[in-house]
C-alpha cells in the first residue's frame, strides 16, 4: 500500500484495515445505505398518490416513523443514527417546534 | 352432598385461569409513553392507575408482553436492544436482557411473546456485525430467555426464523410458535423445527395479486385469535374497476390453528391493526383514522366511523362490550362495540405520545 495514497474516507479506512489485517471487512458499497430499504416515494404519500389517507394529524405518525427508522431519508431515525433527536419532546403535536433538522456528521 | 359440593368447588378452582386467583381480579390496559414510561390504565374508572419508569429505556417502548398472571410486563426498550421486565406491584425491574455484545449489535424486531406458563420469553432478533468498513447482516433468529434468570438473562436457545417476521405469537398450549412474515411459519417452540406454513404472500389465489400485509401489533390475548387486514388487487378486472382493490381479513385461531383469509370490501379505508371480539367472535374491529366493525362470518363491513385522530392500536374488553383505541398520540379512547359510539377518553401521563407502543389487556 505504500505506493498508493488514499483520497477518500473509504480508501483511508481500507488503508487502516490493511495495517490491522482486517481488509476483508472493508468492501465497496453494493447495497442501499440506511437502516431500512423502504423505497416508497416520500414522507409521506398515500397509496393513491395523495395525502387524504395519511395519519391525521401528520404529527400522529412522526414518532411512529422516527423510532423504527421507517423513512430514513425523510425522518431522523432514533433507532440508531440520531438517538436523542426527540429527547424532551414527548408529544409530537405539542412539542414539534423543539425538533431540529439533522445533518450527517462531519467526515 | 357436602363431599360432592367440595369436589365441584375444587374442580371449579382448578378450571379458572391463573389470573383469576384473586376474587378481585379485574382488567387493566398496559401501554407506554415516551420516553420511558410504562402505563397501567383502569379502563372501568377511565383513568391511569399507575405509571412506572423503565430503566435505560429511551427513546420509547416498543412491544409489551405481559406475563400470563398479569404481574410482570416485559417491554422491548433501549432502541430495541433490551427487554426490561417490570413488576407491576413493586415497580422494580425484575428481568433484564441486553442483546448486543462485542461487535455484534442486535435489535429485537417487534415480535415477542411468552409461554403460557410464563417461564420463557421468545423474541425475534436481528444481529449485525459492525466491521471496520461495513456491516455484516447476520441471520435473524428467535432468542429464548428463561424469565427466572432475572437481571442479566442470556438466551437459553436460539431458533431459526424467516426474515421480515414482525409478529410472533404462540398456540394456547405453548407447543407452537407462529411467526408472521411473508407467510405464517409454524415452529416447534422447543426444537425450532418448522411444522408447517400458512401461505400469505404465496397464496396463489385465482384472479388476485399477491396480498400485502403490514402488522407489528400484538393484540390477540382476549379472543386467543390473531387477526390482521390484507390488501390485494383483482387481476380479472380493469384497474379502474370499483372492485379492483380488495381489503380482506386474515385470522389465525391460536387454539385450533385454523387459518383463514377472506375479502370483505372493495378497499375504502386503510386499517392498521385489528382485534377479535372474545364474545361475539365473528366481530373484528379495525383501526387507523377510522374505526371499522367487520363481520368475518359474513365477510362484510358492518359499520365505520371517523376517529378524532389516527390510532395504531386497538383492543377489547373481556366482555366484548368496549373497544379501546390507542397508540400514536397521547390518549386511549373507548368505544361501544355495538354502536361504535365514543364513551370515554383517557389522557396519558404528561400528555406524552404512545407512538409505537403496544396496548395489551391484562387481568390481575
Amino acid at each position: 500500500m505504500k505506493h498508493l495514497k488514499p483520497l477518500n474516507k473509504k480508501a483511508r479506512l481500507l488503508e487502516k484495515a490493511a495495517e490491522e489485517g482486517r481488509t476483508e471487512e472493508v468492501h465497496a458499497m453494493q447495497t442501499i445505505a440506511g437502516c431500512a430499504s423502504t423505497l416508497d416515494p416520500g414522507w409521506e404519500v398515500d397509496p393513491l398518490g395523495g395525502v387524504a389517507w395519511l395519519c391525521q394529524p401528520m404529527e400522529a405518525d412522526l414518532y411512529g416513523c422516527s423510532d423504527p427508522c421507517w423513512w430514513p431519508a425523510q425522518v431522523p431515525d432514533t433507532l440508531t443514527t440520531y438517538p436523542d433527536w426527540n429527547t424532551g419532546a414527548d408529544s409530537a403535536q405539542r412539542d414539534w417546534r423543539a425538533l431540529q433538522a439533522v445533518f450527517p456528521k462531519a467526515k | 352432598m357436602y363431599r360432592l359440593t367440595l369436589t365441584a368447588l375444587a374442580a371449579a378452582i382448578i378450571a379458572v385461569p391463573v389470573w383469576a386467583g384473586s376474587a378481585q381480579a379485574k382488567e387493566y390496559i398496559l401501554t407506554a409513553v415516551k420516553p420511558d414510561k410504562l402505563v397501567m390504565v383502569d379502563p372501568a374508572a377511565r383513568k391511569v392507575a399507575k405509571t412506572y419508569t423503565i430503566p435505560n429505556a429511551t427513546p420509547g417502548v416498543l412491544t409489551i408482553t405481559p406475563s400470563p398472571d398479569g404481574k410482570i410486563a416485559y417491554t422491548l426498550v433501549n432502541r430495541w436492544e433490551s427487554i426490561s421486565g417490570i413488576d407491576l406491584d413493586s415497580g422494580k425491574e425484575v428481568f433484564r436482557a441486553d442483546f448486543s455484545t462485542g461487535d455484534v449489535r442486535t435489535k429485537g424486531m417487534f415480535g415477542m411473546t411468552i409461554s403460557p406458563d410464563g417461564k420463557e420469553i421468545f423474541i425475534v432478533q436481528s444481529p449485525v456485525r459492525l466491521g471496520a468498513g461495513e456491516y455484516e447482516v447476520m441471520d435473524n433468529h428467535i432468542a429464548v430467555y428463561n424469565t427466572a434468570d432475572g437481571i442479566g438473562a442470556k438466551p437459553v436457545r436460539k431458533l431459526p426464523v424467516p426474515r421480515r417476521t414482525a409478529i410472533l405469537t404462540n398456540s394456547t398450549d405453548g407447543k407452537k410458535l407462529y411467526a408472521v412474515n411473508w407467510d405464517v411459519t409454524v415452529i416447534d417452540s422447543q426444537s425450532g423445527k418448522v411444522l408447517g406454513v400458512h401461505k400469505i404472500r404465496n397464496w396463489g389465489r385465482k384472479d388476485h395479486s399477491e396480498p400485502d400485509v403490514l402488522d407489528v401489533w400484538p393484540q390477540w390475548e382476549q379472543a386467543n385469535m390473531f387477526s390482521t387486514p390484507y390488501y390485494a388487487v383483482r387481476t380479472d378486472v380493469a384497474m379502474d374497476h370499483p372492485e379492483a382493490f380488495q381489503t380482506g381479513m386474515l385470522t389465525l385461531d391460536l387454539k385450533s390453528g385454523e387459518f383463514t383469509m377472506e375479502n370483505f370490501e372493495p378497499t375504502a379505508a386503510i386499517i392498521f391493526s385489528t382485534v377479535v371480539n372474545p364474545v361475539r367472535r365473528n366481530e373484528v374491529y379495525g383501526v387507523y383514522t377510522t374505526l371499522s366493525k367487520i363481520d368475518i362470518a359474513k365477510d362484510t363491513l358492518v359499520n365505520r366511523i371517523d376517529l378524532d385522530h389516527t390510532y395504531y392500536t386497538i383492543n377489547v374488553s373481556g366482555d366484548g362490550k368496549e373497544i379501546y383505541v390507542g397508540g400514536t398520540m397521547n390518549d386511549i379512547s373507548v368505544y361501544n362495540s355495538e354502536t361504535l359510539e365514543k364513551i370515554g377518553r383517557i389522557e396519558m401521563p404528561g400528555g406524552a405520545d404512545q407512538a409505537l407502543a403496544s396496548m395489551r389487556v391484562i387481568q390481575r
